[in-house]
């Protein structure tokens, strides 16, 4: 019963009571040790001797010695950077044009469905659970060049002739924009059902009453709602696409000719193909100066949504 | 768990205007268009099912078959029994079932302590959470892999052992906001009456918190398990060993042509069917968990 600290009657127990504090606090802490510790060793510490390495000569994974810019001066110079470059942004670009509006516009309508909404979220969602691997692959099947993948044997069906598809170096970067639209499609647009069944339901009623249709409720009362989301989830995907690699790296291997290769993938295959880690430690550093100021930017949205 | 609303208590069109047959027009417009979105988003995985089975004189043929006309459920078995899908599979459960762990208990409590604990000194960790969930993980792909490659000062390496995988669970910055918020969203006056009861917090923390908690840790594990399921760039680089390869390091390392076509879609099948099942079966947890209170990231 003596744990019962009330109102004025704890104000007395004023010192008894601090030391009890200072112990809950010291239990708090210890339970929050072990994840302090895992984050500094797996998350921040990484950053840190990422950033401090790549202004190292590196032989292996051994850093040899400090050579201050001579990494990132030879990832600059490499005539491979600024394609490489243009076709992170040109990921991101066509994320936008392919994958930014299915997920708003299936989450609207959905909200609206009285038949069949359970099969219609399920099927939205599945791809969501394939893993990315099996993922990419099957897309990798279905846009297979011979005419054995799904797409051709449409278009022979259709009598069009077979197309190359993630051969063709102008097409790779959307079909596999497209492959990871599929899969993420799903939980995207769970954020936004979320949204949407938060908003008011007065102010439709109220939108009727003034004889608003329903292209005016979904403009005036609808997109407004979902706005402060829609923003978040733009930065989301700028961040997100930017860093895309497992996909180039299974469906195309940066290939044809460098056509598919991203920012991240360069840095992967730099430290784990060709073993020049310190090269890799630049293209990181550099991608991730790039995307601080668009995380800055992130945090600027939310203040302002919020 | 929180009950999908009643219909049309959502939406902006309203009940009364369904029996307009204008309206009608308009719903069953919306509902074809979103019947097309669901067979883009379903097709694929069809496709990949049934064409598995066909035999493989028709699988070749030219032109080929959409619709299948043989159906050869035997040669899963066959697929089962020539790759050691029981050691890939048991391999990705354990994967799996480790970071579930990690997840729940070292999240969740991180989660906890933030919310209700709240320890002086700890809104500094919360922003640091805040702030390194939206840390670009691009520089630290190499400084991670040294560090599992040779643990600093203590000097141990995690290579081929899914130790470091389910240890990393534990920095899931994400989830910890996830928990925090849920037990944020918890009404206070539950724990108030259990401390007018004579509680104690770790009597609060057993017989009021934790089976208050039961649908956001479902929630979770079944999301930790999928991205787990699915997980490829770390194993991948850690699991070099045969013995230790998830099933996506199985695929990844089998992809290109070694084996034909309609073997490889059966072994894409094998591998979406554990998440499948679980999804089938508990689909109520994941997208009714993700819309549960607070839980909008």
């Amino acid at each position: 019963m003596k744990t019962k600290v009330q109102g004025t009657a704890g104000l007395k127990q004023y010192g008894k009571r601090g030391s009890m504090m200072l112990f809950r606090d010291a239990g708090a802490w210890l339970l929050l040790l072990p994840t302090i510790i895992i984050i500094y060793f797996f998350t921040v510490r990484p950053i840190i001797i990422g950033l401090w390495y790549s202004m190292h000569e590196m032989q292996g994974f051994t850093p040899k010695m400090f050579v201050g810019f001579e990494n990132y001066k030879r990832v600059l110079a490499d005539t491979q950077f600024l394609k490489t470059l243009m076709n992170t942004v040109l990921y991101v670009v066509w994320s936008f044009v392919i994958g930014f509006v299915p997920p708003i516009l299936t989450a609207i309508l959905l909200n609206e469905m009285i038949h069949c909404s359970g099969w219609f979220k399920f099927s939205i969602y599945f791809p969501t659970i394939v893993p990315t691997v099996a993922a990419t692959m099957l897309w990798y099947y279905m846009y297979l060049p011979d005419s054995s993948g799904l797409l051709n044997t449409v278009l022979l069906k259709l009598g069009a002739e077979p197309q190359g598809w993630l051969q063709n170096s102008v097409l790779t970067i959307p079909l596999i924009v497209i492959m990871s639209t599929w899969k993420g499609c799903g939980s995207t647009m769970i954020l936004y059902l979320a949204a949407l069944q938060g908003v008011n339901q007065e102010l439709y009623e109220a939108a009727i009453i003034d004889g608003a249709g329903f292209t005016k409720r979904i403009i005036h009362i609808t997109m407004p709602q979902i706005m402060g989301i829609t923003i978040l989830n733009a930065v989301r995907q700028i961040i997100n696409v930017f860093q895309i690699m497992t996909e180039p790296l299974t469906m195309t291997g940066g290939g044809p000719d460098g056509a598919s290769m991203s920012m991240a993938l360069w840095g992967y295959k730099s430290a784990f193909i060709e073993f020049n880690t310190g090269t890799s430690l630049a293209i990181g550093a550099i991608t991730f100066a790039i995307l601080i100021v668009l995380t800055m930017f992130y945090f600027y949205a939310e203040s302002k949504v919020d | 768990m929180k009950r999908k609303p009643k219909r049309k208590e959502l939406g902006f069109i309203t009940q009364v205007e369904m029996s307009k047959p204008k309206t009608k027009l308009v719903y069953w417009f919306m509902f074809a268009i979103l019947m097309v979105i669901s067979l883009c988003m379903i097709v694929p995985a069809l496709w990949i099912l049934v064409s598995g089975f066909k035999d493989t004189e028709e699988f070749l043929r030219v032109p080929p078959t959409l619709v299948p006309q043989s159906f050869h459920p035997e040669k899963i078995k066959y697929v089962w029994e020539k790759f050691d899908y029981v050691l890939y599979f048991k391999n990705t459960f354990v994967l799996a079932a480790g970071t579930i762990l990690f997840t729940i208990v070292l999240n969740g409590l991180a989660g906890y302590v933030l919310s209700r604990l709240k320890p002086r000194g700890s809104r500094a960790v919360f922003t640091m959470i805040v702030l390194l969930m939206m840390i670009p993980g691009t520089v630290s792909m190499v400084p991670l892999y040294m560090t599992i490659c040779d643990f600093p000062y203590l000097h141990f390496s995690m290579l081929n052992s899914y130790t470091a995988l389910w240890i990393m669970a534990g920095a899931n910055c994400f989830n910890i906001l996830i928990f925090k918020s849920f037990f944020d969203s918890l009404p206070k006056a539950y724990i108030e009456a259990a401390q007018i009861d004579g509680y104690n917090n770790l009597q609060i923390f057993y017989k009021i918190i934790i089976p208050l908690s039961v649908p956001v840790i479902m929630t979770i594990s079944i999301l930790t398990f999928n991205a787990s399921w699915g997980d490829f760039l770390f194993p991948y680089l850690i699991l070099t060993d045969k013995k230790m390869y998830t099933i996506s390091i199985f695929l990844f390392r089998n992809k290109s042509g070694s084996y034909p076509i309609d073997i490889y879609m059966i072994m894409l099948t094998l591998s979406i069917l554990p998440p499948a099942i679980i999804f089938v079966f508990l689909q109520k947890h994941i997208i009714g968990g993700m819309t549960l209170g607070g839980i909008k990231e």
